[in-house]
């Protein structure tokens, strides 16, 4: 158990920097996510922590150690990669065994501890395969004993579910939840799918090109995005842009005029809301365009319009049904608006909303 | 195979049994005439008035009272010596098989795990050491070998073959590594293993068929390897091939000749049992490199 202090740590390849002075403070037992697009350095972040990446500037405390020259060996963290590293040559039982036997744990304590781990993971009728002969879920949860067998203080989790098929991942992310529950290990996740980063996470960290753009619970990056990219990578349908202008109090965008933005200072914005917030009004409405399109989800229905270059999507319930085309009115009360600055993407407090 | 598994017509098929037959036979004969001639004496297999007589062997019966003589086996071995060309050939080839090995496979693992540029570099220069006629070599080493007092020395022919045959090993197991996943030595590092024991316990078990391969290549190599032994080695101290010239060049003797014809079917046996004894590794190190990846 520890916890893992980032101060100010930098990658930089020459001419190209991967992670800007990331500073970051994980409390012990935390679930942590880092949750960005492709490139955005959060593997790059995962991997100095694991060592297997030096670092080019800061420092990284594991405990009350600083570990920035550390071999991996000697971080004492487990790893769960995306492609899972299981070792070929090796049945399961000597997979999940391995981290005991280089490590020089008391031989007659291996066999119960590998049961242990492989009972946890739901593994016990498969030890004597060899990984080719499992398939990807088993390969995963190979993965998974080998990580917990040795019980480090910390688990690095690097997109463990991104090579598993739909339904398997919505169990086995379970499973993943259900350990961290038991084991109460710091854990940092990577991943670029945010409804893992949701589910699981007590913290997510929210990064882009190297920065990390906000750190908060689920519920707070969700609710108050920090700024334009996190509100337009959060959700699903993520949250609905529209740029416009604000003149004394209302804000007007091509097809959309929100008033009631007293206090709210002049000139051009962005508004952000959530289609699940607005719905479509029977009369009037801020927004009145022609439909756009129209998705059948089963839960529900979405309703898109066009706003300017924007196009805004309405949750609305299952059966609604409109044409394409046909005029449609749509609420989107000023409680329910975001804004973000026009130019840096920094969200905006209004002043009207509590 | 997919060719002959898809619908062809049975004269397809005939002609392509025909074929490989007929390739096989021109393929086997010379070894087989060779080992059919080697137990005739040399007025058979070298006969001037019917070349049959190499198959009946009218002058070995006249000579020896038999049809197979084991003449020329025993002029090579007992009367040159030529058990002794056997044992510095054992020595040169498992020498540098060993040695290459070794640094080959640290080498090319380094080579293979580094991200520095110039990687790149070094196993092009390999490649093109590689290229060079191994003769082009010898020529710059002679004189300082002499006047180091070096020359005619086993050791000095394995450093020697080491060096030519250490470019290939590098770079053939280079690409071996290439094939094997960085996760799986970053997960053995993460797992509590050196870089060093994530190479030894995770990555050269996964290497095996790889490591055989191209220790076969060595092998062969060394065993073959004319120019630099024929140069280097003292008299006493020359392995199987060049010996094997040197029976070759003193055709006045009658005999010597057959002593050359035993000693080449002596030398290839062992060929055969070692690429028939590791065919399947050989053949699952070759497809390895080439298909996964």
């Amino acid at each position: 158990m520890a916890t893992i202090s980032l101060k100010n740590v930098s990658k930089k390849w020459a001419g190209f920097t991967g992670v800007d002075a990331l500073s970051l403070d994980i409390a012990d037992g935390e679930f942590l996510v880092l949750l960005g697009p492709s490139g955005c350095g959060k593997t790059t972040t995962m991997r100095m922590i694991a060592g297997l990446e030096t670092i080019s500037d800061g420092e990284i405390w594991i405990g009350d150690r600083v570990v920035n020259t550390l071999e991996p060996k000697d971080r004492d963290i487990a790893m769960v990669f995306q492609s899972y590293g299981l070792y070929p040559t090796m049945s399961v039982y000597e997979n999940i065994r391995f981290p005991l036997r280089v490590r020089k744990v008391p031989r007659e304590t291996h066999h119960e501890r590998v049961m242990r781990a492989a009972a946890m993971v739901e593994l016990g009728d498969f030890l004597e395969r060899r990984p080719a002969a499992l398939s990807g879920g088993q390969r995963q949860r190979v993965a998974l004993a080998r990580a917990i067998v040795r019980q480090p203080t910390v688990f690095l989790m690097d997109e463990p579910l991104s090579n598993l098929d739909a339904k398997l991942r919505v169990s086995t992310r379970a499973q993943i939840k259900n350990l961290h529950h038991e084991l109460k290990t710091t854990t940092i996740y990577v991943t670029h799918d945010q409804i893992e980063a949701m589910t699981l996470a007590d913290r997510v960290v929210v990064m882009n090109r190297g920065i990390v753009q906000q750190v908060g619970t689920p519920m707070q990056i969700y609710d108050r995005p920090a700024n334009t990219f996190v509100a337009g990578f959060i959700g699903s349908p993520a949250m609905n842009l529209i740029e416009g202008d604000i003149r004394s109090g209302v804000f007007t965008a091509t097809n959309m005029r929100v008033e009631g933005l007293a206090g709210m200072p002049d000139g051009p914005v962005t508004l952000g809301f959530r289609a699940e917030d607005a719905g479509v009004a029977d009369r009037g409405g801020q927004i009145s365009a022609p439909v756009y399109s129209m998705e059948l989800l089963g839960d529900a229905s979405m309703v898109t319009v066009q706003c300017g270059k924007a196009l805004a999507a309405v949750k609305t319930p299952k059966d609604f049904r409109i044409a394409i085309g046909a005029p449609v009115g749509i609420t989107v009360p000023a409680s329910i608006c975001h804004f973000f600055d026009a130019r840096s993407g920094h969200r905006i407090e209004h002043p009207g909303k509590d | 195979m997919s060719v002959l598994t898809a619908k062809t017509s049975p004269w397809m098929r005939g002609a392509a049994i025909g074929f490989i037959t007929l390739w096989l036979l021109m393929a086997a004969f010379p070894f087989v005439w060779t080992l059919w001639g080697s137990f005739k004496v040399q007025g058979d297999f070298f006969s001037r008035q019917d070349w049959l007589n190499a198959l009946y062997g009218v002058q070995t019966l006249a000579e020896t009272g038999s049809s197979f003589t084991g003449r020329g086996y025993y002029g090579a071995w007992v009367e040159r010596e030529f058990w002794r060309s056997v044992i510095n050939t054992g020595i040169v080839t498992g020498f540098v098989v060993v040695i290459s090995l070794t640094f080959g496979t640290l080498g090319g693992y380094a080579l293979s795990r580094s991200t520095a540029r110039y990687a790149f570099w070094i196993l092009i220069a390999a490649l093109i050491f590689r290229a060079m006629p191994h003769i082009t070599l010898l020529s710059g080493y002679l004189l300082p070998f002499f006047q180091l007092g070096v020359w005619g020395y086993l050791s000095t022919a394995i450093i020697v073959l080491v060096a030519i045959n250490q470019p290939f090993t590098i770079w053939m197991l280079n690409s071996f590594f290439q094939t094997i996943p960085k996760d799986l030595d970053e997960s053995a590092m993460v797992d509590g293993c050196s870089r060093f024991q994530a190479f030894r316990l995770v990555i050269i078990p996964v290497m095996w068929p790889g490591v055989i391969t191209t220790g076969l290549f060595s092998f062969l190599l060394a065993y073959n390897d004319f120019a630099v032994t024929a140069v280097l080695l003292s008299q006493e101290n020359q392995t199987m091939v060049p010996k094997i010239a040197s029976f070759m060049g003193s055709t006045q003797v009658q005999g010597n000749v057959m002593f050359a014809v035993s000693a080449v079917v002596s030398a290839t046996v062992p060929l055969f049992i070692l690429v028939l004894f590791f065919q399947r590794h050989i053949v699952s190190g070759l497809t390895a490199g080439a298909v996964k990846g």
